[in-house]
């Protein structure tokens, strides 16, 4: 516990041990169920019996080499795509004054509240043979969607803005500057932005790709709704028809889990491999001009970039939804006629328990999102800014959910907390959804605020350490305030996947409690699409609203610069 | 900042805790419908103050959390939508021996000494009224061309009366029926829900054994769909209640499938447009007595499940 072992230049250890503490509880617990229950089938009756049974029977499958391929293919078609949609947009948005610059920026904020399964809808109803599309303008693009291509692009549009906000930001913080002083020294501007702009913002641009390859290969809904008819098999769709087939197959799910998670595992250590080659700290301490060049000539190009993307990635899906919500009924079709607010107002007239869901998810969302910040800082600081020995293992830990598909984390926390032996228990309550979500959304506010901690000098700490603070207040005061923007978009982030998170809900639920994801989950599988869809609609106005209020108000007072 | 963040987490932790604490009498697990559960257990708590505690989701996401709770269960009652979970906990030695009193108008068909049916629903062909094609009458029939590309069937590895049908169809032709249908563009599209919404909006005219209830409850909303149920034959899913044998509140649980069975619980299973499973409650809607059951022994089907899955996965093309 003494500052001197960790030998760091602050007092390391109450973060540490904050951090440690907190993972364990959130993911070090769960994860150690799934690996026992992979190696004990019969784990979930309290008993040790038969180890590695299930082992062979589930590597031998012949389909695991195909679904493993497909979804290795799936995530990189998905990174590909992101990082063509989201870079350009990312690099002008940084260092040029783009015309309605924050209206873009909301509109690609959109995506993240649209829940995956949703926008997925939202297109299959909008491209299908005799879907929206061809309602207004007479054709369909059914062959186009259900594809690897359809699969890969609904994908992207819904992952993009983690790259395009990642990329924005740290270009932003590397600024012009490097690049000018390359330019002094005889660089074209191509050659500056390539040399120079670029590689210094690779700590945001790998931790956002890993970010989205590890949401490409976890994610359930999209493949399993436009996959299964182009017989593309996901490990993730693998995993979830073992535990839903009766015989329920729990074993053999968390064996293909583990195999998810050394994916995610391996480009993490590709990341790592990659950004422990040189040192991007570009925030010394100097200021910096934050001017933006304008555009120029390129203006008009730039300006349909932004608005395609735009109706792409938000347009299409929300007024998919809202015309889904507002139709009277489906087969009605767009007709003045079929137009009613129906559903609108059975979700205000709390039908179903609608309101208490939105209580309950937005409730559990902000919780997630203050103790993922809170665990994720302490974490990343610990990581980065200190020599402690293991760090490596916290990191790794704060990688682990990315790849654990919910359902998985879902019964890893079933079998963790329904131990007959326990005193108490979080499980058939609240709090269990809450150890779910912190578990799952986790390494989104570590990933966000390790690429700020790498930005950051080690002088600075060092000075204010010089001139009398103390660590916690040097911490408080210097690296909290320069790591804030990443961390408050991260929570942000969290709080708005965390209020829509599905698949670990369904499963892991206490009894009689009902959230955003699980209320519109059960109107679609009882043929009330439009109810499910105006609960949609609502949920993602008030997760965008929510945080763009929030932001405001953070930057009045000063806490956030613009 | 920390200090603040602190407290404000652990206020969240305890109002969190709070939540939970609300503790229930009677925890019931089904794989009906919400809506059916919430006035089941609404007109329960009125008639004898016993409170409800109620987890909804599909039959394999009910079963996956018993299963992982195997070492501490919960749950007292579990509905399941599929009659194979009633003989296969009867054979685990998980279930309690009871028969209602208000079970004696039930078909013996529908009942065993330690299950007995909620409701029943059947599966029938859901065909869109203004897609454009003939009334079909027929399984056959949507193997025509009028059919092309028309047709949606729901997964039978994710619904237990979907495998049924499969399963009773395919051992009479031996897998014709279904080579036919792939051959006319059918496809299988995923659970349910997923055949059915296309159905909905027009892209595909047809679903090949959509579940009933939830098509009549769209058409009753004014959807442009209608069931039909072929003269050939057809499956029923009886959706059976069971008390589990770890329960520590038998007395309320029994209770509870009482209720279920009585007057009251047997008309709200009837709005829900599934067959009541008393013979004397009236409702809205073709009863067993109106349909032909397909002939075929649960227990062979069942033996062969694995088989009849891989040979459809064959002709569907899973890659």
């Amino acid at each position: 516990m003494s500052t001197k072992a960790n030998g760091s230049v602050g007092g390391a250890a109450p973060a540490a041990w904050l951090a440690i503490a907190g993972l364990i509880l959130v993911v070090a617990i769960p994860f150690l169920a799934v690996v026992l229950q992979s190696i004990f089938p019969n784990l979930g009756q309290g008993s040790f019996s038969s180890p590695f049974s299930s082992l062979v029977s589930t590597l031998n499958d012949s389909a695991l080499i195909g679904m493993a391929g497909n979804t290795v293919l799936l995530g990189c078609c998905v990174v590909a795509a992101s990082a063509l949609v989201a870079v350009p947009l990312g690099v002008f948005r940084a260092l040029y004054r783009i015309p309605l610059a924050p209206l873009w920026d909301v509109l690609l904020l959109v995506p993240f509240m649209i829940p995956p399964y949703i926008a997925t809808l939202g297109w299959i109803m909008t491209l299908q043979p005799r879907g929206y599309l061809q309602q207004l303008v007479g054709f369909n693009l059914a062959p186009f969607l259900f594809s690897l291509f359809g699969m890969t692009l609904v994908m992207a549009f819904n992952t993009f803005p983690v790259v395009y906000f990642a990329v924005s930001r740290t270009v932003e913080a590397v600024g012009a500057r490097y690049a000018d002083v390359g330019r002094v020294f005889g660089a074209s501007p191509a050659r500056a932005f390539w040399r120079i702009t670029l590689p210094l913002s690779a700590p945001g641009l790998a931790a956002s790709l890993m970010l989205v390859f590890a949401a490409a290969i976890e994610e359930y809904g999209t493949p399993a709704a436009l996959g299964r008819r182009a017989g593309f098999q996901v490990l993730v769709t693998g995993i979830d028809l073992r535990i839903t087939d009766w015989p329920i197959d729990l074993p053999g799910a968390a064996i293909l889990s583990i195999l998810l998670v050394s994916m995610s595992l391996v480009t993490f250590l590709l990341q790592r491999w990659i950004l422990a080659r040189r040192s991007y700290q570009t925030v010394g301490g100097k200021p910096t001009a934050k001017d933006k060049r304008p555009l120029g000539k390129m203006k008009v190009p730039v300006l349909i970039a932004f608005a395609v993307v735009s109706f792409l990635a938000t347009g299409v899906p929300l007024l998919a939804i809202l015309a889904t919500a507002m139709s009277r009924t489906i087969s009605g079709g767009l007709a003045f006629d079929n137009i009613s607010f129906n559903n609108f107002m059975l979700v205000f007239s709390n039908s179903a328990g609608a309101v208490g869901a939105l209580v309950n998810s937005f409730s559990l969302g902000i919780g997630t999102a203050l103790i993922t910040g809170l665990i994720g800082v302490m974490a990343a600081y610990t990581v980065v800014k200190t020599k402690m020995r293991g760090r490596i293992a916290i990191d790794t830990l704060t990688i682990i959910p990315n790849a654990l598909p919910g359902i998985v984390v879902a019964v890893g926390l079933i079998l963790a907390w329904n131990m007959p032996w326990l005193p108490a228990t979080p499980y058939n309550t609240a709090l269990i959804l809450l150890l779910a979500y912190c578990c799952i959304l986790l390494p989104q506010p570590v990933r966000y605020t390790t690429a700020a901690f790498q930005q950051i000098g080690d002088n600075l700490e060092a000075a204010a350490r010089v001139f009398g603070a103390s660590s916690l207040t040097a911490f408080r005061r210097i690296l909290l305030p320069l790591v804030f923007p990443s961390l408050a978009s991260a929570m942000l982030l969290v709080f708005a996947l965390a209020s829509r998170e599905l698949v670990a809900s369904v499963v892991v639920a206490p009894v009689g409690m009902q959230t955003i994801a699980t209320f519109i989950w059960r109107q679609f599988e009882q043929g009330s699409i439009g109810l499910g869809m105006a609960m949609a609609f609502i949920a993602i106005l008030i997760t965008t609203l929510l945080p763009l209020i929030l932001l405001m108000l953070l930057r009045r007072s000063g806490l956030v610069a613009e | 900042m920390l200090k603040s963040l602190k407290s404000i987490t652990f206020g969240v932790f305890a109002a969190a805790l709070m939540a939970g604490a609300a503790h229930a009498d009677v925890t019931v697990y089904t794989a009906g419908p919400q809506s059916l559960i919430d006035k089941l257990s609404a007109g329960f708590t009125k008639q004898t103050g016993i409170k409800v505690s109620v987890f909804q989701a599909t039959t394999g996401k009910v079963m996956a959390r018993i299963e992982a709770e195997a070492a501490n269960p919960v749950v007292d009652v579990l509905v399941s939508a599929s009659w194979d979970t009633a003989t296969d906990f009867a054979k685990r030695g998980w279930l309690v021996k009871y028969s209602s009193p208000n079970a004696a108008k039930v078909p013996d068909f529908l009942k065993t000494d330690s299950a007995v049916a909620q409701g029943i629903s059947a599966l029938g062909i859901a065909w869109n009224t203004k897609s454009g094609t003939p009334k079909p009458t027929e399984w056959a029939d949507l193997t025509k061309k009028e059919y092309k590309d028309l047709v949606n069937i729901p997964d039978p590895a994710q619904s237990g009366s979907s495998f049924e049908l499969t399963a009773a169809l395919a051992g009479q032709d031996n897998f014709k029926l279904f080579n036919d249908l792939k051959a006319n563009g059918a496809i299988i599209a995923g659970a349910n829900a997923d055949a059915l919404n296309p159905v909905l909006q027009g892209a595909k005219a047809a679903v090949f054994g959509a579940v009933d209830y939830i098509t009549l409850a769209s058409k009753a909303k004014g959807e442009s769909i209608d069931v039909i149920f072929p003269a050939s034959g057809t499956v029923i899913a009886p959706r059976p209640a069971m008390i589990l044998n770890w329960s520590k509140n038998q007395d309320d649980a029994k209770k509870f499938i009482d209720y279920m069975l009585s007057d009251e619980g047997q008309k709200m299973v009837a709005d829900e447009m599934l067959m009541p499973a008393r013979t004397d409650i009236p409702a809205n809607r073709p009863l067993i007595s109106d349909l032909k059951l397909l002939k075929y022994d649960t227990a062979t089907v069942y033996g062969k499940r694995k088989e009849t899955l891989a040979e459809i996965t064959k002709i569907y093309g899973g890659k």
